[in-house]
């Protein structure tokens, strides 16, 4: 087969030659030209879609409140203004928040990741006593779920309801991250462990020296997932943080304003009462910090956006072969 | 180890197994509030365990009121608790010290023995102790109990604390046989650990957080058999059974919503399944345009919506279709879209794939540039043009990891998870958009009287999605020879 098709494979070289002369990869028919226009009208449809709504919150929370509770903002910014950035910094509820949720996210990260390399590196070591047994444990855990009050009960019971503790310690352990680590690791020339073995090193100098710095690419992959869930959870803060407001995560907070928001509205519907009119001045608090809440909790992701999408991939696909 | 053991050798490695044994069951009850031996009146909260009595003040005296202080006079029993609790603590602590060398050759042996006898007096002395504020509080105010009203501190010892001590003496007597039954180490032999127990040792840690947060919330599930009362202990008297699994089938409210939920359920998780295959359409489309920049473009803009939270998703769509949103400012009008419950599943439908069809079609364009490149000049020769191309090449190629991604979202059919729709949740969609996690919560929420039917529900679909999945296991080994787990 290889050979019959030495010939054919010298005319698609001189038809590719041809196309790069001219600047293009096929000799465009009708029929391409419809797909073409079809194709990349889709995708431009589909790319605004997904990018639109970010940027009208954008464009609201920078303009003028005024114009933005008289609906004038559709397509640009009205009056340019960066009072409601002012006033979510005087509101202290939000800078708390979002103190708590950076910290957690740092911490339980950092944590994340070292734990998934040291596990990872531990589970493929045949010596560990009873090694299978200890790294199925871990696995399982993935496929059953106890349920949620089970899980709150349990949450309870180990001190963990109201306690900033509750966003780090359980993030510890992460069964799908030490898989794609433990993969990674699988995947490192054996001899090189044995070489450094044979010099004398042990597990712990093999695991700074080697393992480590050879994994990074899957553990830059792992502190991406790690870190971008941790800042979007939300619902660990609203169950276990019930009675202590400073705790909540920044997403919690924005869930309360939102609720709340749709909430006046729900008020505002009959027009002739004292607690309308008073509901009447929070909505329009209510409506311009919403949109400057919302662009706090997204800019740091999109801030580290550009330096995680090369690392999508690899984990994606490590993630596809599990074992 | 060739080294020949003795006979006391031997023994001795028994006697450690005892030892280990009474060492793991006092860490582990150090964690539970139902076994804390520093629980000496009704004052002292029942969530706190002997670790967070030695750990947290605040904790401790939690339910304590200023008037109960002046009742009794000062701190002082509590301060004894706490301090006792901490002696308590760090005898188990170094109890499990002991323990682990106790896996080591036989100097690390011996020399562990001393932290495990050292660790036992400690955790027996604190237990003993304890009785100094027992007998504290029951001169002060052990004796207000009058026929009329039952005394609200009610001192007692709890059985913990007799449990913890005849753990202790076990482990001191385990402790001294062994030390008697060891030889002495010779002078020149060095701390040494079999690399098996090193290794396990390392690992011991992480077993122990997996065993917190994921095993132990299983011990959660004997709710689904009592009749729960908020903050009152499970007892014996309150065990009803299969009353709440009966509960499921014969209450006809229940009946109805655990139906509606179930067919919510279905619908969405149906509607996912029928649409898995835009994010490999959208990938092989990609894969036509052949403008790198505009492709990658579109790679990048279209994966952000995956790493926002549902919180933020409906803050956009607040923005964009609420009454004084973007479209209604827009065309002037006042439409509630996110209000009217009508076509709730399509929105939740249209929500997730703006969120998910630019993140799952990666998978599919990395599995397109695994297609070997002479498949598709073989085509080209044969005279196929491109949508036969697409067609006959690329779709092949993308099939099983098509197959291998519908196998898991079938396993997945009754989780569907809660963030999306708790947030979209409101009074007019609620019959259409309460998914069975959704219903789990927010039973649970609303009522701690719910517990147990709550545990029911999420018990029962935990057991048949785990069934689900090992029988797509079952079908992926069966047709693909691969398991997909």
């Amino acid at each position: 087969m290889a050979k019959m098709s030495e010939k054919m494979k010298q005319e698609l070289k001189a038809e590719k030659a041809y196309n790069k002369k001219h600047k293009r990869m096929y000799r465009l028919t009708a029929n391409d030209v419809i797909f073409n226009i079809f194709a990349y009208l889709l995708f431009g449809i589909f790319v605004i879609i997904c990018i639109f709504p970010f940027y009208y919150i954008f464009i609201n929370s920078i303009s003028s409140p005024a114009a933005v509770t008289s609906k004038a903002v559709t397509f640009w910014p009205q009056g340019f203004s960066l009072e409601t950035y002012k006033a979510v910094i005087e509101v202290k509820d939000i800078g708390q928040a979002f103190l708590v949720t950076i910290t957690r996210t740092i911490i339980a990260t950092a944590l994340m990741v070292v734990a998934s390399g040291i596990i990872g590196y531990l589970v493929t070591k045949q010596e560990m006593w009873h090694r299978k047994l200890w790294y199925r444990l871990l696995v399982v855990t993935m496929y059953f779920n106890a349920g949620i009050i089970p899980w709150y009960l349990n949450m309870a019971m180990l001190g963990l309801t109201n306690n900033y503790m509750a966003y780090i310690i359980p993030a510890i352990v992460a069964p799908y991250n030490i898989i794609l680590v433990k993969t990674y690791i699988e995947s490192i020339p054996a001899e090189m462990e044995e070489s450094a073995f044979i010099d004398g090193a042990g597990y712990a100098v093999i695991f700074r020296k080697i393992i480590w710095p050879l994994s990074k690419p899957i553990l830059a992959t792992i502190t991406i997932f790690g870190a971008v869930g941790n800042w979007n959870s939300f619902t660990d803060s609203l169950m276990l943080m019930q009675s202590k407001p400073q705790l909540q995560t920044l997403q919690h907070k924005l869930y309360n304003y939102l609720d709340s928001a749709s909430d006046l509205k729900s008020v505002i519907q009959n027009p002739d009462s004292e607690v309308v009119r008073r509901a009447m001045d929070n909505a329009a608090f209510a409506s311009v910090i919403k949109y400057t809440v919302s662009m706090i909790s997204i800019i740091p992701i999109l801030i580290v956006y550009p330096f995680m999408q090369r690392y999508f991939e690899e984990g994606i696909m490590l993630g596809a072969v599990k074992g | 180890m060739n080294e020949q053991k003795s006979k006391s050798e031997l023994v001795a490695d028994k006697a450690y197994w005892l030892v280990r044994l009474g060492v793991l069951a006092a860490a582990i009850m150090m964690f539970l509030p139902a076994m804390n031996p520093s629980r000496i009146c009704e004052r002292i909260n029942r969530n706190l365990s002997l670790f967070t009595s030695a750990v947290s003040w605040s904790g401790l005296i939690n339910n304590l009121s200023g008037f109960d202080v002046r009742i009794i006079g000062s701190y002082a029993p509590f301060q004894y608790v706490m301090a006792f609790s901490i002696v308590a603590l760090v005898g188990i602590l170094l109890m499990c010290v002991g323990g682990c060398m106790s896996l080591g050759n036989l100097k690390m042996k011996v020399k562990g023995n001393f932290f495990t006898l050292g660790g036992s007096i400690a955790l027996g002395a604190g237990m003993l102790l304890m009785h100094i504020p027992y007998n504290m509080l029951m001169d002060t105010v052990g004796k207000t109990e009058t026929a009329s009203t039952s005394n609200p501190f009610s001192p007692a010892i709890p059985t913990a604390m007799w449990v913890f001590f005849v753990i202790a003496v076990i482990v001191f007597i385990g402790t001294l046989m062994t030390m008697i039954l060891l030889p002495k180490p010779d002078k020149a032999m060095k701390f040494e650990m079999p690399t098996k127990y090193k290794l396990f040792l390392c690992m011991l840690p992480f077993i122990v957080l997996t065993f917190a947060f994921s095993y132990l919330p299983l011990y959660g599930w004997r709710y689904a058999f009592f009749d729960y009362t908020s903050g009152k202990p499970l007892t014996a008297d309150q065990f009803v059974g299969l009353k709440w699994f009966a509960r499921l089938v014969n209450d006809p409210q229940t009946r109805s919503d655990v139906l509606k939920v179930l067919r919510n359920t279905l619908v969405m998780s149906g509607l996912g399944i029928a649409t898995s295959w835009v994010p490999m359409f959208f990938a092989i489309m990609l894969n036509e345009i052949k403008t790198k920049w505009f492709r990658k473009t579109v790679q990048i803009f279209t994966t952000i919506p995956n790493f926002v939270s549902w919180v933020i998703v409906f803050a956009l769509a607040f923005a964009i279709f609420s009454t004084d949103g973007f479209i209604n400012s827009l065309f002037g009008t006042k439409i509630d879209f996110l209000g009217n419950p009508s076509g709730t599943w399509f929105k939740m439908l249209a929500w997730g794939m703006w969120k998910g069809v630019g993140w799952s079609a990666i998978i599919y364009v990395a599995g397109i540039s695994g297609i070997p490149l002479e498949l598709y000049e073989a085509a080209t020769v044969d005279g196929a043009g491109r949508a036969q191309k697409m067609w006959h090449v690329t779709v092949p190629g993308l099939m099983p990891t098509y197959c291998v991604l519908l196998l898991m979202s079938i396993a997945n059919i009754l989780t569907n998870g809660m963030d999306q729709y708790l947030v979209f949740y409101n009074a007019n969609n609620a019959d259409l958009i309460n998914v069975l996690d959704l219903y789990v919560y927010k039973l649970g929420l609303s009522d701690p009287d719910m517990f147990p039917l709550s545990t029911v529900v999420s018990m029962t679909k935990s057991i048949v999605s785990v069934i689900l999945l090992f029988s797509a296991n079952a079908i992926s080994k069966l047709i693909r020879g691969e398991s997909i787990m």
